[in-house]
């Protein structure tokens, strides 16, 4: 199987259609095609050797690509509460700089995270979370709060967790946390000085580091079938699909996909799904139905689990 | 006193205090508070959940009327009046009251700084919305204070005290049930502020 890098694009919507085609014809994968205007941004999955190709014909059409690491990665941006106080700074500022790189980034307000004592989360809460591939935790500016009292959020949660906060501490320090990221603590304006910016991508690295290492370890022991071809062989099975209005309706995640059509209309088809080798979705992943909204949520399972890998 | 002539956060690690200085200063600007305070004292306790903020107020000025704000011309023949405004700053105020008293229909902006009413008796409502009040900084100041307190305090803090008498300003939040110390020294803060604050 050959390996698939992750580009971002970025041109002019005239002609963008050959690069999909070349795209296609090479074996890679369109995640995500977003226009905006007379502007595209395409995120893509492109066979290792053949990169150099593409970049050609990017240049042709006078359009930008560039790494984009965290393609194919969805994380659960939490903050305490929906209120005024984590938004729309600083969480949705560290939502919007992960999707720089190709996240796709969803934000969870807890319904009780608020406090020191008090806060706490909810079933409901820590399985919608965990239905993710990595947590971004935002916390406040007090230490004393982000070493002894917070990390209760974090029981139950399964997936890599990513703390952000004011002081600066080591990861060590929070119990419970992949990764700390300081400068980052409350605040009531946009992050936009340079050391606000240094620790956004500190950020970014080090969620990219996680997601490195999720991938490296799944490489010892392949998934069955790659999220990006479940994800194409959707596309084309299920046209449905192509009328859903959310944002990104086939969610790619390290292991599996959302797919943003309500479960109870769509589950047969999805689970019934073939592919070109004659197997069917089911035998290669678990179909469930999600935490968010009605949604399906496709896991695919190992090789080692199903005993082949197409 | 001059506005913010003494601003102070306090908090028992030096970097927390910054983070929350700004916290304070960004909230001020957004609600435009800095002419409205005088003087400010912000006292963190986060091991022992408490927030403690005193303020001196300025005088903000008195009750807007509609003469400070505008010049009215009443033209009996054509039935209507012309309000021809001055300040800019207070015709949300003025649409509002002039909206609920004459209906959205009778009113018309033929340009920024012109509002047109129809009306049948131009020349008596002329004389009424002469005097009428616009705008009551006095009342806005109080709302916008609390929503101040509400924005800057730690979100978990929801058990309250506030005290807004004179020109003072006393809040004091927490997690836990309110002691009577810390109102106390809430009060206590707020008199050293008084007498000139610490710098």
């Amino acid at each position: 199987m050959p390996v698939l890098l992750p580009y971002l694009y970025t041109g002019g919507v005239y002609k963008h259609g050959l690069l999909i085609e070349l795209l296609e014809d090479l074996g890679g994968y369109v995640i995500q095609k977003v226009v905006t205007g007379t502007e595209v941004n395409l995120i893509m999955l492109i066979p290792e050797r053949d990169v150099d190709i593409l970049k050609k014909q990017s240049d042709e059409l006078l359009g930008v690509m560039i790494e984009a690491p965290l393609t194919g990665v969805e994380i659960a941006v939490v903050s305490p509460t929906l209120a005024s106080h984590h938004l729309p700074h600083s969480a949705c500022d560290v939502a919007e700089y992960l999707r720089h790189p190709g996240a796709n980034t969803n934000m969870i307000g807890l319904a009780r995270g608020m406090g020191r004592r008090v806060s706490l989360s909810m079933d409901y809460e820590r399985r919608l979370v965990n239905e993710h591939d990595i947590a971004v935790f935002t916390f406040g500016s007090f230490s004393d709060c982000i070493i002894n009292k917070k990390p209760k959020l974090f029981e139950g949660i399964e997936i890599p967790i990513v703390v952000t906060g004011g002081p600066d501490l080591k990861t060590e320090e929070v119990p419970g946390a992949d990764l700390y990221v300081g400068n980052l603590g409350r605040t009531s304006h946009r992050l936009r000085k340079t050391e606000e910016i240094d620790a956004l991508n500190k950020l970014n690295e080090g969620v990219g580091n996680i997601a490195d290492n999720i991938r490296k370890q799944q490489a010892k022991d392949p998934l069955a079938v790659i999220p990006a071809r479940a994800m194409k062989e959707i596309e084309n099975q299920v046209p449905e699909i192509h009328s859903v209005l959310s944002p990104a309706p086939l969610t790619l995640q390290l292991n599996g996909v959302r797919v943003k059509l309500p479960y109870d209309e769509f589950h047969k088809k999805i689970e019934s799904l073939e592919f070109d080798e004659g197997v069917i979705l089911s035998e290669l992943a678990n179909i469930s139905r999600s935490t968010m909204k009605n949604y399906i949520l496709i896991k695919i399972k190992s090789k080692s689990d199903v005993g082949f890998a197409i | 006193m001059d506005s913010l002539e003494t601003f102070i956060v306090e908090s028992a690690i030096a970097s927390e205090q910054e983070f929350y200085r700004k916290i304070v200063e960004d909230n001020i600007a957004s609600l435009k508070l800095a002419l409205a305070i005088g003087r400010i004292r912000v006292v963190l306790r986060p091991e022992d959940s408490l927030f403690q903020m005193v303020m001196i107020l300025r005088d903000i000025g008195t009750k807007v009327t509609m003469s400070d704000i505008a010049d009215i011309e009443a033209k009996p023949v054509a039935g209507e009046m012309i309000i021809s405004i001055k300040k800019e700053q207070y015709i949300p105020e003025l649409l509002g009251k002039l909206w609920e008293r004459y209906g959205k229909a009778n009113i018309s902006q033929p340009d920024r700084w012109t509002v047109a009413i129809s009306t049948d008796r131009p020349e008596e409502e002329a004389a009424f919305l002469q005097e009428m009040m616009v705008a009551d900084p006095k009342h806005k100041l109080h709302e916008n204070l609390v929503d101040f307190a509400i924005r800057v305090t730690p979100e978990g803090f929801r058990v309250r005290y506030h005290l807004y008498k004179g020109n003072s300003f006393i809040f004091v939040a927490s997690e836990e049930a309110l002691k009577h110390e810390w109102i106390e020294e809430a009060g206590a803060m707020l008199k050293e502020l008084r007498e000139g604050g610490r710098k």
